[in-house]
């Protein structure tokens, strides 16, 4: 089972076309109306949310279903305590069986898995896959999603941006979209 | 992948999963065309998709060409048994270039029992999309009220399981919803009821099949966690995970390939029972000519061949015919 996900992941790497991919997305998200089903759906979790907002988070008022941007503040008796940065969720009209996309607002935090354009690469190492993009399902919402994020800068031990950060971002100047990264584990204590 | 040997050219492919024997006769073609280009050496290689003016690959333009008569649709229109046969003799020239990569299966032996096919778009949803034509196919033709009112409380059942297991209600409220109406939609009188055709037509949409897909896998996950002992030892046969991790990367994902253990927690959680034919290599040690079956009868709840009578025998409502990576429904005679 472990070699056969190691080759689905090959294969799925294969199919994305990347002339294609880069010549028709940009990192501002197409703005294709939400399904009804996404709508209904937000709508809920946003409700959820207010209710029950995961600690450390802040979902900022907007009229704007499709693009929320949240607080995050940084754990206390961690590297980035009392440090606050920005996230911007984006959901494609497909929520919430696609993946919403998930970036830093500048400044984004230094993290070894955090680069300079706010992308996140948010490792899930046992099964060695992306938990945003690799193995996303509606069953996980933007709360886990935080959690996650939050989880993963407090158990960071050193302040600095990924080692292939410069070569990352510039790849990211014609507009790629994090989701179409393919991540490369570089490390797996982070 | 490419090399010369006594000045001709010999191309060694290797994929990155054993060959579907219904690929075997397009990796024919492939080789067929391969054979037929000249290389030259002298000249630097680059990448050139010849289909397209600009020499980019595109995957639509791809599409369309390797499909001239339109892409198609899945669920199939229903194939006679002899289709299937067709499609092993079709990759008959190949099997005798390539042994090994062919499945020695008699489809001869299915045919006695098996009367017809439809085949299901591999896309690692296989198993969810058959089993989902293939559930409301057979309550639309018995019109089994009883067995609708059966299912209907091991989904309710099934929502309760989640609420326990701390998943939010809207994370599969719509999809629990979505699964319902079709439900209610193959009982005649309801008011919207639909057709078989019609049926067809909207199994073939993707977003509703992508949403009841989704139910079952909701359905499966639950199932599994809830009796994580009892699967425990089986995921950690497959891939060395917690029953957790399991269903966070391997059941809930769309895409996902269903193994036994998806197919017996589904089962056991809706109560269907269903049967598997097994078409791949191990039938060869057997000689060539049985096709293995497994029914996956479900653990708990009524089973469904209580009102029959007979306690020894189960009468599966779905019938899947499995080839490595891929499940299609098959129609008994």
């Amino acid at each position: 089972m472990q070699r056969s996900v190691v080759k689905k992941k090959v294969m799925k790497a294969n199919f994305v076309n990347p002339v294609e991919e880069t010549m028709t997305s940009s990192s501002a998200p197409s703005r294709k109306a939400l399904s009804k089903i996404a709508c209904n759906r937000l709508q809920k979790e946003l409700v959820e949310w207010q209710v029950n907002p995961p600690a450390g988070f802040k979902h900022k008022v907007t009229d704007n279903l499709q693009r929320w941007i949240i607080e995050v503040n940084g754990a206390s008796g961690t590297l980035y305590a009392n440090e606050c940065y920005q996230l911007q969720v984006d959901f494609s009209e497909h929520y919430p069986m696609e993946a919403p996309q998930v970036i830093f607002l500048s400044p984004a935090p230094f993290h070894p898995h955090i680069y300079s354009n706010g992308h996140i690469c948010l490792g899930f190492h046992i099964a060695n896959a992306d938990i945003l993009y690799d193995s996303w399902s509606p069953a996980m919402t933007v709360s886990s999603i935080c959690i996650s994020i939050l989880s993963m800068l407090s158990s960071s031990t050193v302040k600095q941006r990924p080692a292939d950060n410069d070569r990352y971002v510039k790849n990211c100047r014609n507009g790629r979209s994090p989701k179409e990264t393919r991540w490369w584990f570089h490390d797996d204590k982070v | 992948m490419y090399s010369r040997r006594a000045g001709a050219v010999v191309w060694n492919l290797s994929f990155s999963h054993p060959l579907n024997d219904w690929e075997v006769g397009d990796f024919a073609s492939l080789l067929t065309l391969l054979e037929s280009v000249v290389v030259t050496e002298s000249v630097r290689d680059r990448r050139v998709w010849a289909s397209n003016s600009s020499g980019r690959f595109y995957v639509k333009a791809y599409l369309e060409e390797a499909n001239p008569g339109g892409i198609v649709a899945f669920p199939t229109q229903l194939e006679p048994l002899s289709a299937l046969a067709a499609e092993y003799q079709s990759g008959s020239r190949l099997a005798r270039k390539n042994k090994g990569l062919f499945l020695c299966v008699s489809v001869h032996v299915l045919g006695e029992e098996y009367a017809a096919i439809r085949r299901t778009r591999g896309d690692g949803n296989c198993f969810f999309r058959s089993f989902m034509f293939s559930y409301l196919e057979h309550i639309l033709d018995s019109q089994d009220k009883a067995e609708v009112d059966r299912i209907t409380a091991h989904v309710e059942q099934c929502k309760k399981t989640l609420q326990s297991l701390g998943y939010a209600d809207f994370t599969f409220e719509d999809f629990f919803a979505l699964f319902l109406e079709q439900l209610e939609s193959v009982l005649q009188g309801s008011g919207n009821s639909i057709s078989h055709d019609e049926l067809v037509t909207r199994s073939r949409d993707q977003s509703t099949t992508d949403y009841v897909v989704m139910f079952f896998r909701f359905v499966t996950s639950g199932e599994i966690r809830r009796r994580s002992e009892f699967f425990e030892p089986f995921i950690m046969g497959l891939t060395n995970s917690t029953v957790e991790q399991f269903c966070k990367s391997a059941v809930e994902p769309m895409g996902e390939e269903s193994d036994h253990v998806h197919i017996i927690a589904l089962s056991d959680a809706l109560g269907v029972p269903i049967r598997v034919l097994y078409l791949d290599r191990s039938s060869c040690d057997t000689g060539g000519v049985s096709v293995n079956h497994h029914d996956f009868i479900p653990a708990s709840g009524d089973p469904h061949n209580a009102a029959g009578g007979s306690s020894d025998t189960i009468n599966p409502i779905i019938t899947l015919l499995y080839r490595p990576g891929h499940y299609d429904i098959l129609y008994p005679k």
